[in-house]
């Protein structure tokens, strides 16, 4: 089942017209999703062992799945990008602005060690103000496969993404020191996500994470206005770009 | 020192040689002041956070024996006292290292400065994304960690210990020591000192070091600054806000490599405060350079390094760069289109359109004809080569019936550029005559202004009057946002110079720099601002500052290896404070 296709899921949304679009598309993977989880309450229904144990199975992978994504947002909000790194599979990729980064200690290292690390990207940050996300948007979705060896969710996020001034002034130079001379803004939308659980020793990992922007505002915490942005998505593949994606999606 | 501290070359003094040097301070520091005694025939235990235990014992003869993790150290010392203060300095013999330690005799909580030489730290100068530049840091440079503590008397570590504080940023001292030092210094930030050495140097000039500031109680501070970049000599003081009174110590190495190891007391006039724009609640207790995920390394500080990473341009070399390119207002190939300097500019204006004038300069200086009948379009005509030359140009209506303009001249060699306020109503003129190259880099810009006046049919010319270099804005401080992206506050800290400071995140002002600058009275609160951002990135900033609508609107005339670029830049101002600094400076009886 595929709930997404990346190059819908990264679409940069600049208005309520791509919203809607969005939730078009959200609409129809939901629906396949629950479709997916109806199947598992009918099997329920006849009340057998069998079925008992899937379903505490289902809702212990339920458990184990959100108290990941949990850890996933805690340690990107506190910068602990070794930690963010860990909870993927050795082949998962990330789909972030447009571009595809692929491997856990290639494409996605790469990802948050220097592109995240260098725009102050990742951490939490309230809704930029005008700009909260519609109700549906923010239904957390979650469901594990009958086999609990793969899972896929929809979680919302509000994050600060950030993109390094290049700039030759001092100012930028300077700002640099302390760790910003970063054009930061504001991001809301959902992570679409799949997990795989490792084989190995049993514990879930992230297999695909694609961050879906919604919207995207000139914002900064206690600012009283935002603004509508357009962002630019990566252009440039890696090694052209030294903290490029691996693929343009 | 004649020479320009930015522009010194200070030795590259070997870890040997220093080491040679420093056995000059076997007797400890020296001091104008008498030493007190405060400390003699006592022995107490230095506790300290994350640091080292210091079990000392005081004789009567400024010597004293130290235990650091159980190896007995015995060294002269030298103690001044201020209130309840006592301040202690000391070298280890044989070692490269030694201590300034701040006791507070009423409350036994301790601030420990380690200080060493050749500490081999290296550091990065490369950019984001550019090559690591690796390089280490110079020998004599003094390097320094602080620690809190507490004398151990068996209470166990204290609750509150002193601290990393926010509360002497934005004010400014002037400092007269026992020896005749004297000093401006201007606390403008968390993490740097804007000082300016009244006797030290001859020229008036405002320097930027790193510093760190303690808070041992509401009166009292311990402060610190090392001259990174310069000579790396390292200056120690706690200081008594209520009776503006330091006692503190000096160490290092100065421009004639000679060691300065001394202790001083010091007298001060507190010259000014400017707003603090960070939040309220925000108090300063962690030093910027420890706000990441990672503990800091021991020595981290925040320095401002830039000629570490400016390129050295021949004349020649930077010439051709020039015929490549010359890009004028981000138009052109290799034009820089970054407008993070340029969100909150003045709007371009149609002053000039419609006009011819003469601008005639003084002393022989330029004369030029100007036709003008397009917004962005001139034609000029320099009278000594009596050729009309085509130019673009952008124009502000800095102030009513004001003309503030800029166009490079072309084909010149060096690139030249000029940068005109034209006055339509007092007939005056004052021009910013631009060129790439300094003595010292060809990438790097010369200025000079010129006054005169402006020829027009209809307009009357003064024979007297001219627009005049000023100290009228010396003190000053303006925050200045660029864009909703890029803030700097400008300090003109002297008649000659100002610092920049950028801000953090939550607007607390950090990285600070600091350039030679001239400014020019145009009429009552307009003033032309001219700095060249010398041994940092060759950078001239020429802006008009408009303070009756704190505004500021000009132009930046940079060159490097990919040309040369003229571009316009402005900003939103914040008036934030002034310092009383301007009776400081000047000419001096000095002696002989």
């Amino acid at each position: 089942m595929k709930l997404f296709s990346a190059r819908e899921s990264t679409q940069v949304d600049n208005g309520a017209n791509k919203r809607r679009s969005f939730l078009k598309q959200l609409g129809l993977g939901v629906s396949a999703a629950v479709g997916s989880a109806t199947t598992l309450v009918k099997a329920d229904s006849h009340g057998s062992n069998d079925s008992l144990s899937l379903k505490l199975a289902t809702l212990e992978a339920e458990k184990a799945l959100r108290s990941l994504h949990q850890q996933y947002e805690q340690a990107l909000d506190q910068g602990q990008l070794d930690a963010v790194i860990a909870l993927f599979a050795d082949d998962a990729k990330v789909i972030f602005n447009g571009g595809e980064f692929r491997g856990r200690e290639q494409g996605i290292s790469r990802l948050y060690h220097q592109h995240f690390a260098a725009s102050n990207s990742g951490k939490r940050m309230e809704v930029a103000p005008g700009f909260a996300l519609a109700s549906a948007q923010q239904q957390e979705q979650l469901n594990v496969a009958t086999d609990l060896l793969s899972a896929q969710a929809v979680f919302p996020y509000s994050i600060q993404v950030g993109k390094s001034i290049e700039s030759a002034t001092s100012l930028a130079a300077m700002a640099r020191l302390h760790g910003e001379g970063v054009h930061m803004w504001w991001e809301g939308g959902v992570y679409e996500l799949h997990y795989v659980k490792d084989a190995k020793d049993g514990t879930w990992r992230i297999k695909q994470l694609a961050y879906n922007t919604l919207a995207r505002a000139d914002y900064r915490t206690g600012r009283s206005y935002a603004k509508t942005i357009t962002v630019p998505a990566f252009a440039t593949r890696f090694p052209e770009d030294s903290r490029g994606p691996d693929a343009l999606v | 020192m004649k020479t320009p501290m930015h522009r010194f070359k200070y030795t590259k003094l070997t870890s040997d040689q220093i080491g040679q040097k420093l056995a000059a301070a076997a007797n400890g520091p020296t001091s104008v002041s008498a030493f007190t005694k405060a400390l003699d025939g006592k022995s107490l235990k230095i506790v300290t956070q994350d640091g080292p235990t210091l079990e000392y014992s005081f004789g009567n003869d400024k010597k004293l024996t130290l235990s650091e993790d159980g190896k007995q150290i015995a060294a002269s010392y030298g103690e001044l006292t201020l209130n309840n203060i006592v301040f202690f300095s000391h070298l280890i013999p044989g070692e490269q290292k030694g201590y300034n330690v701040f006791i507070d005799q009423k409350t036994d909580l301790v601030t420990v400065f380690e200080v060493w030489l050749s500490s081999g730290i290296k550091a990065n100068a490369g950019g984001p994304g550019a090559p690591v530049q690796e390089y280490t840091l110079d020998d004599r440079e003094v390097q320094r960690q602080i620690y809190f503590g507490y004398v151990d008397k068996g209470q166990g570590m204290p609750a509150n210990l002193h601290s990393y504080t926010n509360r002497v940023a934005g004010k400014g001292l002037h400092w007269k020591q026992d020896n005749g030092i004297e000093t401006l210094e201007y606390y403008a930030s968390v993490a740097n000192t804007n000082f300016v050495e009244l006797t030290r140097h001859i020229d008036d000039l405002s320097y930027v070091s790193t510093s760190d500031y303690v808070l041992a109680d509401d009166r009292t501070f311990i402060y610190n600054r090392t001259e990174c970049e310069f000579s790396g000599i390292h200056t120690c003081f706690v200081m008594d806000l209520y009776n503006v009174k330091q006692v503190g110590v000096r160490f290092g190495f100065n421009d004639k490599d000679e060691l300065e190891y001394y202790m001083f007391r010091g007298d001060g006039t507190i010259t000014g405060q400017l707003a603090y724009l960070e939040p309220f609640d925000e108090h300063g207790k962690k030093p910027m350079w420890a706000t990441g995920n990672t503990p800091p390394a021991k020595g981290a500080r925040y320095s401002y390094r830039p000629v570490r990473s400016f390129p050295h341009l021949t004349d020649e070399e930077m010439h051709a760069a020039a015929e490549q390119n010359t890009s004028t207002f981000a138009t052109g190939e290799g034009a820089n289109t970054d407008i993070s300097g340029t969100g909150n500019n003045m709007p371009f204006s149609d002053i000039l359109v419609g006009k011819t004038f003469t601008l005639r300069f003084d002393n022989g200086g330029p004369v030029r004809d100007y036709r003008i009948s397009d917004k962005f379009k001139l034609e000029f005509r320099d009278q000594r080569d009596n050729v009309w030359h085509t130019a673009d140009y952008r124009a502000y209506e800095g102030d009513d019936n004001l003309a503030w303009f800029s166009h490079v001249i072309p084909n010149s060699k060096p690139r030249a550029s000029v940068q005109v306020a034209v006055d339509f109503s007092n007939g005056l003129a004052t021009s910013i005559e631009s060129h790439m190259g300094t003595a010292y880099y060809g990438n790097e810009t010369t200025y000079r202004p010129v006054f005169g006046v402006v020829e027009m049919e209809g307009l009357e010319t003064p024979l007297y009057v001219r627009h005049t270099l000023t100290d009228e804005l010396v003190g000053h401080a303006f925050s200045w946002s660029y864009s909703d992206q890029v803030t700097s506050m400008h300090l003109y800290s002297s008649p000659h110079s100002m610092s920049w400071t950028i801000f953090t995140g939550n607007q607390t002002m950090g990285a600070q720099w600091c350039s030679p600058c001239i400014y020019v009275k145009v009429r009552p609160g307009v003033y032309l601002f001219c700095q060249n951002e010398e041994a940092c990135n060759g950078a001239q900033m020429i802006e008009l500052l408009n303070t009756k609508i704190s505004h500021d609107c000009g132009f930046s005339f940079t060159g490097g290896p990919r040309g040369v670029n003229l571009r316009v830049v402005g900003a939103i101002g914040r008036h934030i404070g002034k310092f009383d600094t301007l009776g400081y400076y000047g000419p001096k009886q000095r002696e002989a």
